[in-house]
C-alpha cells in the first residue's frame, strides 16, 4: 500500500500544464468597501460618516490605484504586487444567493450555487473529482485546518492538516502498528475514507522527509495563523508531494462594532501574508494561483457603533504570474440610493462564477467548467488571466 | 525481540505533554517530528474470506453492534463506564433514563465539591470577577472550562451534562472575546445550567438577559438611533426559528428595533433595560403589531411569539434529533419530537423523553462518530474506572480537547460546534485520536496495571484490555489481527505467560491501538 521512493519522485509539485490552486477564505463577511476603497464614489464618504476612508494624499487616506479605487492604508505591502500586474481584485462580486446568514452563505459561496437544494458538495471538490488526476497522490488535496471546508468535499478525500510536523504517529509511523489501524480502518469499515487517506498521507510524508521550513529570497511570514498556515502551504506546494489545491481560512472579519479599530490589523495581517508568501515562491508564482474571497460583504451605511452589518457584494483577489494583475475588475454598480441591492447592499455586478469559470479554464486545465458550474450559463469573461 | 527496543516510552510523552502551559500543549504535540525510524509495514496474515453475501454491506455491517444497554448509554454521557453499564443493565433503559431525566435527585455532592474546591471562578459573577480583569484571564478560563470537562467526565448526572453541553454550543460565547471572562462565568451559572433540562422558553428568557450574549451579539449597541441586527439575526438563525423558519430580513430589522435598549449596566456588567435607548414606535414582526410605547415588553412579546412558534419547535427537535441519533435524523422522528416540544409548551424532559421512547433512538446504534469530548470522556471513563481527576487540576483534559479541536467555549462564531461526521471526520481529525491515543496511553496518566487483573497472556490481556476500553464486541477478525499483531510484535506466542517486567511495556501499546479502533469512534 505504502508508496515507494519512485513513486514519491515521479510525483511533480508544480505543473506547467495547471497551476496550484490556494483558496484563502475570509470567513466572517469582509467589508470589502473599506479594504479596496471606492473612494471616487461620492456616496461613499456620505454614507459611511463614521468609517470613511480619506482619500488619497490626505491623513490616513487609501492609496490611489486608478484614481476611483484605492487601498486601505493597512493593505500597503501588496501595492507593489499591484503595480508590477500579479494582482488584480475584482469589485462588486459575490455568488448572488439570496442569504445573510453566515453560515448558509459560506456553504453557498463555497459550493458555488445560488439555492441550498442544490448544495451536494463544493466546487473545488467538484472540479478535482471531475479532472484528470495529476498523481495518484494523497495530497491533490489540501486543507491547512484539522477539518475540510465544504468548498472541498466530494469525490476525493482532502488531506486535512494542521501541522506539517505533527502530522504522524511519531516513530511509529510507517511501523506495522500504522498498518493494523490501516487492516482495522478496511475499506467498508465506518470512516475508512479518511483513515486509509491519513496512513497514505503519513507514508508520503515520511518519504518526503520534510523537516523545518525555511522560506526563500528573505521572505518574513507573519507570526499570525495566517502567516503559519501560507508557510505550510508553501512547504506543501515545493514538495514534490503533489498537491493541486490549498484551502485555508482566515476569521475575525465580522466587524458589526468599531471596524476603524478592528479592520486594519485583520487586512495588515493579509497583505502581509499575501506578500510574504509571493515573495517566498519568487518565480514559482508563474504556476501558482492565489484566490481570496468572503462569503458576502456589508451594508454600505455604517451603524450607530462605527461597524457595519451583512451586506451583499464584496470584492474578492486574485494573486500570480498568471493573473492580468493591476486592474480593479468588473462593473462598478455604484453606491446611490437606486443603485442598491434591497436598498441598502452594494450589488453584485460580477458574479464570482464568472471568475472562477475563467480560472478553471485559463490556469486550471479544464476545457469545460459545466461539471463545476452546473446549469451556469455565465457572463463574457473578465480577461482576468492570461 | 524486546519491546522496549522498538517502542521508546520517553517518546510518547512528548505526544501528550504532562505538566506544561495550558496553551503550550498543542506546541507539545508537535514536539515528536514526522520522520521516524520505524520500519516498513510487515505483512500481516490476510482477513479470514468475508461470509457476508450482500454484496454492497453499509458501512457498519462488519462491526459488530453493541447491546442497546451500552448504545443508549454512550449517547446520553459523555461515555460508558463500567458502573454505569452495570446500574443500566440492572434498573432497566427506560428507568435510567427517567432516572437521567430527574437529575436533582442524582447525588452530585461529591462532584460539586471537587468543582468548588478546584475551579472557584467557574461560578462566579461578573462583579467579583471585574477588579482582576483582565490579569485574571487565563485563571478563569482555568476553571470555567476545567469545571466544565470534570462534570463531563466525572458527574453521575451524565444525561444533564450532556444537555448542558448542547445549550452551551446552541447559544454559543465566545469565552477568549473581549469582555466575555468576567461575563461568560456567570451566563454558564445562571442561564444554560439552571434550565438545562428546565423549559425552553426560560432558557431563552434568560439568555436574552444574560450579559454574555448581550455582550457576544454586540446589543449592548442596539439603540434606536441605529439598530444593530447581530443579536436579532441570530435569536431568529441560531437561537429558535432556524434559518429557513419564515421569517425575513425585515423581521430580523424589526426584532432588532424590539430589543434596543437592552444592554448592560456598566457598573455592574449585569442586564439592564435603558429606556432612552429603547425604539417606542410601533413594529411588526411575523406580521403581529406591536403597539408603540411597549418598553422592554417588545422585547419580551417577540421571544414569548418566537418560543412558541412551530419553527422553533422543529428546529430545536432537528437538532436533539441530531445528537442522540443521528446527523440527518428521518423527519417522522423529528415531527414527534418536535410535537412533543409544541404541546408541553418547550419542556426539555418531555421533549426528550419522546426521543427516547422512539424507535430511531432505541433500535439504533453506531450512527454518530463521536466528537472530541465524547472521545476524551470514554477514555477517561475507560481508563480511569474510580472517576478521580488526574493530579493537574484539569490541565491533561484541557490540552487533548484542545488539540483534538473541541475546547468548550472555544468557538468562535454563534452557531456553536457543528455536530456531524462530515466536520468531524476528517484525515487529521482521526489522525489526531490516533496520536492522542498514544499520548493518553504512554502519559502514565491512568493505572492501566489495574485493567488486566492477573492476566499475564498476549491472548487473555488483548482479550481484558478490549473489553475493559471498549465494553463492546469486536468483530472476531479485528481482534485476531491485534493478537497476531501483539505475538509478532513481543515474540511470544499467544498464550504463553508474558515476563512480568514486560507486561508494563505492553500495556500502552495495546490501549492507544484500542482507542485508536473505530469501536472507541462510535456512539
Amino acid at each position: 500500500m505504502a508508496f515507494t521512493r519512485r513513486d514519491i519522485i515521479s510525483l511533480r509539485a508544480v505543473s506547467p500544464e495547471r497551476d496550484v490552486l490556494v483558496c484563502i477564505f475570509q470567513r466572517g463577511a469582509a467589508d470589502g468597501l473599506n479594504s479596496v476603497v471606492p473612494y471616487g464614489d461620492p456616496d461613499y464618504a456620505i454614507k459611511r460618516p463614521r468609517i470613511a476612508l480619506p482619500s488619497p494624499g490626505e491623513t490616513g487616506g487609501v492609496i490611489d490605484l486608478n484614481g476611483f479605487f484605492g487601498l486601505h492604508p493597512a493593505l500597503a505591502p501588496i501595492k507593489p504586487l499591484y503595480d508590477a500586474g500579479r494582482l488584480a481584485m475584482v469589485h462588486a462580486t459575490g455568488i448572488p444567493h439570496q442569504s445573510r446568514s453566515h453560515f448558509d452563505a459560506q456553504a453557498l459561496v463555497e459550493g458555488a450555487v445560488v439555492s441550498k437544494t442544490d448544495l451536494s458538495e463544493g466546487w473545488i471538490g467538484r472540479h478535482l473529482a471531475t479532472s484528470q488526476a495529476l498523481s495518484e497522490s494523497a495530497f491533490r488535496a489540501v486543507s491547512i485546518s484539522g477539518n475540510v471546508p465544504f468548498s472541498l468535499t466530494g469525490a476525493i478525500e482532502p488531506i486535512a492538516i494542521s501541522g506539517i510536523q505533527e502530522f504522524g504517529l511519531g516513530e511509529l509511523t510507517g511501523s506495522t502498528y500504522q498498518a493494523l489501524l490501516g487492516d482495522w480502518y478496511e475499506p467498508g469499515a465506518p470512516y475508512s475514507d479518511p483513515a486509509q487517506a491519513a496512513i497514505a498521507a503519513m507514508d508520503e510524508l515520511l518519504l518526503a522527509n520534510l523537516s523545518g521550513y525555511a522560506a526563500e529570497n528573505g521572505a518574513a511570514y507573519p507570526q499570525s495563523e495566517l502567516g503559519n498556515k501560507l508557510s505550510q502551504a508553501a512547504q506543501l506546494i515545493k514538495s514534490p508531494l503533489g498537491t493541486e489545491v490549498v484551502c485555508m481560512d482566515v476569521g475575525g472579519w465580522d466587524h458589526h462594532e468599531n471596524l476603524p479599530n478592528f479592520l486594519p490589523p485583520a487586512l495588515a495581517d493579509l497583505a502581509a501574508c499575501l506578500q510574504a508568501f509571493d515573495t517566498d515562491m519568487g518565480t514559482r508564482m508563474a504556476n501558482i494561483t492565489v484566490l481570496v474571497q468572503t462569503e458576502f460583504g456589508r451594508r454600505v451605511a455604517d451603524n450607530a457603533a462605527s461597524g457595519t452589518d451583512h451586506g451583499t457584494a464584496s470584492v474578492a483577489y486574485l494573486l500570480g504570474a498568471g493573473v492580468n494583475g493591476g486592474q480593479v475588475a468588473g462593473n462598478w454598480p455604484g453606491l446611490g440610493d437606486e443603485d442598491l441591492a434591497l436598498g441598502e447592499d452594494l450589488r453584485i455586478e460580477t458574479d464570482l462564477r464568472t471568475v472562477l469559470d475563467e480560472l478553471l479554464r485559463k490556469r486550471l486545465g479544464r476545457a469545460d467548467t459545466q461539471q463545476v458550474f452546473p446549469g451556469f450559463t455565465g457572463q463574457p469573461e473578465l480577461s482576468l488571466f492570461l | 525481540m524486546s519491546v522496549s527496543r522498538k517502542l521508546s516510552r520517553r517518546h510518547f510523552l512528548s505526544l501528550t505533554g504532562k505538566g506544561i502551559g495550558y496553551s503550550a500543549l498543542a506546541a507539545a504535540a508537535s514536539a515528536c517530528g514526522g520522520g521516524g525510524g520505524g520500519g516498513a509495514a510487515a505483512a500481516l496474515p490476510p482477513n479470514p474470506p468475508a461470509p457476508d453475501p450482500d454484496p454492497d454491506p453499509p458501512p457498519t455491517a462488519r462491526i459488530p453492534s453493541p447491546s442497546t444497554a451500552f448504545s443508549v448509554l454512550k449517547r446520553t454521557s459523555f461515555g460508558v463506564s463500567k458502573s454505569s453499564l452495570a446500574a443500566i443493565e440492572s434498573i432497566g433503559i427506560l428507568p435510567y433514563l427517567a432516572q437521567q431525566l430527574d437529575y436533582g435527585n442524582i447525588d452530585a455532592t461529591l462532584v460539586e465539591a471537587a468543582v468548588a474546591a478546584e475551579f472557584p471562578l467557574a461560578a462566579s459573577a461578573p462583579a467579583a470577577l471585574r477588579p482582576g480583569f483582565p490579569d485574571n484571564i487565563e485563571a478563569v478560563v482555568r476553571d470555567l472550562v476545567g469545571a466544565t470537562q470534570y462534570r463531563a467526565c466525572f458527574s453521575p448526572r451524565q444525561l444533564y451534562e450532556v444537555m448542558v453541553e448542547f445549550w452551551s454550543n446552541h447559544f454559543s460565547i465566545q469565552l477568549i472575546n473581549g469582555f466575555e471572562p468576567v461575563l461568560k462565568p456567570e451566563d454558564d451559572a445562571r442561564v444554560i445550567r439552571p434550565h438545562a433540562l428546565g423549559n425552553f422558553r426560560d432558557l431563552l428568557f434568560a439568555s436574552a438577559k444574560s450579559g454574555a450574549m448581550i455582550y457576544y451579539l454586540d446589543n449592548f449597541l442596539n439603540t434606536a438611533e441605529a439598530p444593530n441586527e447581530n443579536y436579532a439575526r441570530e435569536l431568529l438563525e441560531l437561537h429558535t426559528m432556524g434559518v429557513d423558519g419564515g421569517y425575513s430580513e425585515q423581521d430580523i430589522k424589526e426584532v432588532a428595533r424590539c430589543f434596543t435598549g437592552w444592554t448592560l449596566d456598566f457598573n455592574t456588567a449585569e442586564f439592564t433595560f435603558v429606556p432612552f435607548f429603547h425604539d417606542d414606535e410601533p413594529k411588526v414582526v411575523l406580521g403581529q403589531s406591536i403597539p408603540a410605547g411597549g418598553g422592554i415588553s417588545d422585547g419580551e412579546t417577540v421571544l414569548d411569539m418566537i418560543a412558541a412558534h412551530p419553527s422553533t419547535a422543529r428546529f430545536i427537535a432537528t437538532k436533539l434529533c441530531r445528537r442522540f441519533i443521528s446527523d440527518e435524523p428521518a423527519s417522522g422522528v423529528v415531527d414527534s419530537v418536535a410535537d412533543a416540544f409544541r404541546l408541553s409548551n418547550g419542556d426539555i424532559r418531555v421533549t426528550l423523553e419522546a426521543l427516547f421512547v422512539s424507535d430511531e433512538f432505541m433500535l439504533t446504534s453506531d450512527s454518530k462518530l463521536s466528537r472530541p469530548l465524547e472521545f476524551l470522556g470514554q477514555a477517561v471513563r475507560s481508563l480511569n474506572p474510580d472517576l478521580s481527576l488526574p493530579g493537574d487540576r484539569g490541565e491533561l483534559l484541557f490540552g487533548v480537547a484542545s488539540v483534538l479541536g473541541q475546547l468548550p467555549f472555544y468557538w468562535p462564531t454563534p452557531d456553536g460546534y457543528p455536530d456531524t461526521a462530515a466536520y468531524w471526520g476528517s484525515t487529521g481529525g482521526l489522525l489526531n485520536r490516533w496520536r492522542i491515543a498514544l499520548g493518553l496511553s504512554f502519559g502514565s496518566f491512568f493505572p492501566l496495571n489495574a485493567l488486566i487483573g492477573a492476566e499475564d497472556t498476549i491472548a487473555t490481556i488483548v482479550e481484558r484490555l478490549a473489553d475493559e476500553v471498549l465494553m463492546r464486541p469486536m468483530a472476531p477478525s479485528d481482534r485476531q489481527l491485534l493478537v497476531d499483531w501483539a505475538v509478532e510484535t513481543i515474540g511470544l506466542p499467544a498464550d504463553s505467560a508474558i515476563p512480568a517486567a514486560v507486561i508494563p511495556e505492553v500495556l500502552p501499546i495495546i490501549v492507544s491501538l484500542l482507542l485508536s479502533s473505530v469501536y472507541f469512534q462510535l456512539r
